[in-house]
């Protein structure tokens, strides 16, 4: 009898895992793509400058025309190492058809970067990221995390994990193909892409006293009217704290982000019409 | 494989108490091996840490210089001195992205702590925070560095009142020498 409900138990987790995959596979990813196409476009890739640990500029902007692999990582994750020496092939192999990859270090501070950057002969420009730049590209929840950037500036894929160097490259030679003034048509991501819209946020939002809403609209009184009214909100995520209170601790926090965001539309309306 | 893994990272991620953000893969509380302490005299506590199945975090003495290690911090307590934190033996463990295996903590582990009752201590109830930090990857993506905090309530009782064992299975698998 017991062995019997065990038994049940394996066969019952083992249809679970494989409908997750088929639901992954068939519905989910498929309709994510096709939502990001429908709603326009792949979002623009945000913005940054910053200085390189050899001291040059890493300007997003001046990189517009090129193919840009953006990769979040740290020393202290050992699949962010793994990947490493692929990308240094993929800048060798691409870097004349112009492939441009920009690491950005999630470590605490710049020494052990430095030492990688030596020992693993890494052939692209690494700078030191933020929490707030990680934010900007949607919040870096793991490491690594790896954004394909197309010669228009749009964010074409993400990669969460680990991935296949075959993935990028396939999805490297697609977007190279493309001139810097044509669209990507149909862009067909190679391998894994996190089954959400590739999320981004602005500057306005990341700079925000109320992380992730852009409150430039409001006056000083209105703003300080607002935050009162999100200190008066419990956070729905279940921490404990206010919504304003979460927004400031938590910023990758999704719940109190949209319960910030719809305060702020309905504040809007009664104080903008 | 690999597909089915990060489907089961976006999961974990969904169900943090935040969704969104980074999972929480890592609970600790503490527990003593008595029922209250005596002024003066030692003490041992446990701190009881579990980590999410499908992920692991560091040995306290990683097997790799760039990993970083677990440890328990304690703050400072008035009536407490921490003398000794005793970690468990991590696990040997090969990962595909790694050539040989290394040593890591999975499931349930217990770090020992020897405390050191302050003479002067009056009976009384206190309480120890601390904070148990890791830093926790599955097959193929790591999370940031993250900290946990625990509390164990602290009763200081009178010297003449007997102490009662607590906890023995516990302590019991905790080697303090």
């Amino acid at each position: 009898m017991k062995k019997g409900k065990v038994l049940v138990g394996v066969v019952l987790g083992i249809v679970v895992v494989v409908g997750l995959f088929f639901v992954n596979k068939y519905w989910i990813t498929p309709a994510t793509t096709k939502a990001a196409k429908a709603s326009g476009e792949f979002p623009q890739a945000p913005q940054f400058q910053l200085t390189s640990l050899s001291g040059e500029k890493v300007d997003l902007q001046a990189y517009r025309g090129k193919v840009v692999l953006l990769d979040f990582w740290a020393t202290w994750c050992g699949p962010c190492r793994i990947e490493i020496p692929g990308f240094v092939q993929l800048q060798n192999k691409y870097g004349s058809q112009g492939l441009v990859v920009i690491g950005v270090s999630m470590d605490d501070g710049p020494a052990p970067v430095r030492k990688f950057y030596s020992d693993f002969h890494m052939n692209y420009p690494v700078a030191m990221g933020s929490d707030k730049l990680g934010m900007l590209y949607g919040g870096i929840f793991g490491l690594p995390t790896t954004f394909l950037i197309g010669r228009d500036g749009r964010i074409y894929a993400k990669h969460e994990g680990l991935t296949d160097l075959s993935f990028f490259e396939t999805e490297i030679k697609e977007l190279l193909a493309v001139p810097p003034d044509r669209k990507v048509a149909d862009f067909k991501t190679a391998g894994y892409t996190a089954a959400k819209e590739i999320a981004t946020s602005t500057p306005a939002e990341v700079n925000s006293v109320v992380p992730g809403v852009d409150v430039s609209k409001l006056s000083p009184a209105e703003l300080k009217e607002f935050e009162k009214l999100l200190t008066q909100q419990k956070c729905p995520c279940g921490c404990g704290f206010t919504v304003l209170k979460c927004r400031q601790v938590d910023s990758s926090c999704q719940m109190s982000l949209q319960a910030a965001r719809d305060a702020y539309q309905k504040f809007l309306k009664s104080h903008h019409g | 494989m690999r597909l089915i893994a990060a489907w089961l990272l976006v999961l974990l991620t969904a169900g943090a108490a935040c969704a969104g953000g980074p999972p929480e893969v890592v609970s600790a509380k503490a527990v003593l091996a008595t029922d209250a302490v005596h002024p003066g005299q030692a003490a041992k506590l446990a701190v009881l840490a579990r980590i999410e199945p499908g992920y692991h975090i560091n040995d306290h003495k990683p097997s790799l210089d760039y990993l970083i290690p677990t440890r328990v911090a304690f703050d400072s307590a008035p009536i407490l001195k921490v003398e000794k934190v005793v970690y468990p033996r991590g696990k040997s463990v090969k990962f595909d992205f790694l050539d040989s295996p290394i040593s890591v903590y999975e499931g349930q582990i217990r770090v020992g702590s020897l405390l050191k009752v302050g003479a002067d201590a009056r009976p009384g109830a206190y309480t120890l925070r601390g904070t148990f930090r890791y830093q926790a990857c599955n097959d193929h993506a790591c999370l940031p560095p993250a900290s946990v905090p625990f509390e164990a309530s602290i009763r200081v009782a009178p010297s003449s009142v007997p102490l009662k064992p607590a906890n023995t299975e516990i302590f019991r698998t905790i080697h303090f020498k």
